[in-house]
């Protein structure tokens, strides 16, 4: 299932490419970055992780790789299209069909099933609802949670509750997943499975971007890249 | 996201505060009440109005003789009797020169008593004419029934008709046509059975049900034509007790009713009659429920601007609360538009749950106040709902919702979606 991507990607194009994207703020009258202008390719397949002391910016680089920030400066372009200048409704629907977003804190919502949980990225792309549900068990159904459709987020451990989160980034088949230190609420060894879980997407075709803390990560990367200070590098 | 998955989202974020959500209708629920029972008891008291002011006819103008005031009583013969009222002269008058009336109907009171074995009973006998029937909107019960003819007064055999109180009264289970009734000194022969469907009154005193009807022709021959009663000595004599003008359309009432007023006004030295327009107290009534309607804007307007306020109270509270899954749902794909109708049908939801329990609140309200008002006596209150009145109270939820969730569900779709995922 390819997802209804929004154009065709030109065939040489990168997955993502940054022509100095830049970000600013405002602090007492000066202009600060939390995100010097940055030059970046990222392929098709890649597996970046993105690491930095806290308050370095990644997780600025992040949100302009998710569409939640707009870049003061520079072009985002999101297979050879620029994406930092749309209008709302269409950040929404790439956000929605290109990108798959998972969270350190899950962001599951509370009120909801799990599979529920899974279905929300598909109801805002129009999937019918019998689709919707049969995919939505699948994916949980791959990552160990079948049977467990009608739980509750509350009702689970916390690796369990991130592999429904990740069931729910894969929902609309996104060619990008951006993980916000998935692991960083997870005990070591449920953190491995969820890595483990990353890998596995990656091995499958998946673009992956992934904020970590943790430098042993760097070992299952293709591409690293390290912020200090808003100056990103390529290592 | 279609109808359906907005439908299944809006119930489980509602069933997640049900208490709270029930509480925050509560103002819809209490006007839409009030609105459901106010119109209720305004329609039953319309109905019966009109139903009151229709069973006396409403092409009907009915003139009505009164006793005047002791004080104003004129000695103008040496007699001792007393002359009041609606005169023969009046009734000539009226036929000859009022163009617009169709029927013209004399009633007498005959003032004789009505025995039942030897006892004498409080049913009253009045003469009349044959078109009495059709004026005060009454009908024959019986098949073999016939009401007075205009030959009747002329045989020797005095014939009457009994309304079916009467008849219940006189008769009890045995059949009444056929029966003889002593009348003062006079026997009749009952021939018809009548019954006035609305329980009418002959200009608001005599109830139809419980009369007997003769010709004026016997009654005349009988009793010489002038009702003679005595009181302190003294004799009074009234030609007619009433007069119904039944006009050829409704149009021409106002018309007929002031010609009459003053043709009274210069022919009668004493105001010894009442004009009874049932087309006027109709159109009061109308007023009357016009201004109750205006009221009872007023006050639903006003429960349900307060019922609104809670409603936009407790969506601004859940967007707070929610802001967080705002932005989760943002960061997934929703867009501002997807927010916005989510909150919208939530309150919109919300206050239809208001109106569906304001509506059921309201009707047992209705019929609790039916019910109280009658007890202890027969008539009372009627409340009368209505479908009509269903749909608005319906109706006036919805756009309740609508009016107030606007503002609440456009501040949740304009957050900005990285604020609100950041929202603790």
């Amino acid at each position: 299932m390819s997802g209804a991507r929004l154009h065709t990607p030109a065939p040489q194009a990168p997955l993502i490419e940054l022509r100095g994207l830049s970000k600013t703020y405002e602090a007492g009258g000066t202009q600060i970055f939390a995100l010097r202008p940055t030059d970046l390719i990222v392929k098709h397949g890649a597996f970046l992780t993105v690491m930095g002391p806290s308050g370095s910016g990644k997780s600025t680089l992040l949100n302009l790789f998710g569409l939640l920030m707009r870049p003061t400066s520079g072009t985002y372009l999101l297979e050879g299209r620029a994406v930092s200048g749309l209008n709302d409704d269409a950040t929404s629907a790439v956000r929605c069909k290109m990108i798959g977003m998972v969270f350190q804190s899950f962001n599951l919502l509370s009120h909801l099933t799990i599979l529920e949980n899974v279905c929300v990225p598909m109801q805002y792309a129009g999937v019918p609802r019998a689709t919707m549900r049969q995919r939505a068990k699948a994916l949980l159904d791959r990552f160990g949670l079948e049977g467990r459709y009608g739980s509750r987020p509350t009702q689970l451990s916390g690796g369990q509750c991130q592999r429904v989160a990740i069931a729910r980034a894969l929902a609309n088949d996104p060619p990008v997943i951006l993980a916000d230190e998935p692991t960083g609420n997870l005990d070591e060894k449920t953190g491995l499975e969820v890595l483990s879980i990353f890998q596995e997407l990656h091995r499958s075709g998946k673009t992956i971007i992934m904020v970590t803390h943790n430098p042993a990560y760097r070992t299952y990367a293709t591409q690293a890249v390290t912020i200090h200070d808003g100056r990103a590098s390529e290592a | 996201m279609n109808l359906l998955e907005m439908a299944r989202t809006v119930y489980a974020s509602l069933t997640r505060h049900l208490v709270r959500s029930l509480l925050a209708t509560l103002g819809i629920v209490l006007g839409i009440a009030a609105v459901v029972a106010m119109l209720a008891i305004g329609e039953g008291g319309r109905r019966e109005a009109l139903h009151q002011i229709e069973s006396q006819g409403v092409d009907n103008i009915i003139l009505r003789s009164v006793k005047p005031a002791e004080g104003n009583v004129t000695q103008t013969t040496r007699s001792y009797t007393q002359r009041y009222g609606i005169t023969q002269r009046d009734v000539e008058h009226i036929a000859a020169v009022f163009e617009n009336v169709r029927l013209l109907v004399p009633v007498m009171e005959v003032r004789r008593e009505i025995f039942l074995g030897q006892a004498s009973t409080d049913i009253k006998a009045i003469a009349t004419t044959p078109d009495f029937l059709e004026v005060t909107r009454c009908r024959l019960v019986d098949r073999r029934s016939r009401f007075l003819a205009p030959t009747d007064g002329k045989i020797l055999d005095p014939i009457c008709v009994v309304g079916v109180k009467a008849a219940r009264r006189l008769f009890g289970h045995r059949d009444p046509i056929g029966q003889t009734i002593a009348i003062g000194n006079a026997s009749f022969r009952v021939v018809g059975l009548m019954e006035s469907p609305g329980g009418g009154r002959i200009g608001g005193q005599l109830e139809l049900n419980n009369i007997v009807c003769m010709p004026l022709e016997t009654a005349t021959s009988l009793w010489g034509g002038i009702t003679v009663r005595m009181g302190r000595g003294m004799a009074e004599r009234v030609d007619y007790d009433y007069l119904y003008l039944a006009a050829k359309n409704v149009n021409a009432i106002p018309s007929t009713a002031g010609r009459l007023r003053t043709y009274l006004r210069e022919t009668h030295a004493q105001v010894d009659y009442e004009v009874q327009v049932p087309y006027e107290l109709l159109q009061s009534a109308q007023r009357t429920q016009r201004i109750f309607t205006v009221v009872m804007t007023s006050i639903a307007a006003i429960s349900l601007l307060v019922g609104g306020i809670g409603i936009m109270n407790i969506m601004l509270a859940n967007i707070f609360e929610r802001t967080r899954e705002i932005g989760v749902r943002r960061a997934l794909g929703a867009r501002k538009r997807d927010i916005l109708w989510q909150f919208l049908a939530e309150s919109v939801l919300l206050t239809s749950i208001g109106g569906g329990l304001g509506a059921g609140l309201g009707i047992a309200t209705a019929a609790a106040a039916e019910w109280i008002s009658r007890m202890g006596g027969e008539t009372g209150l009627k409340a009368v709902v209505t479908s009509e009145s269903l749909i608005v109270a319906l109706a006036v939820s919805v756009i309740t919702g609508i009016t107030f969730g606007t503002h609440p569900a456009w501040k949740a779709a304009q957050l900005d979606p990285l604020t609100a995922l950041r929202h603790e």
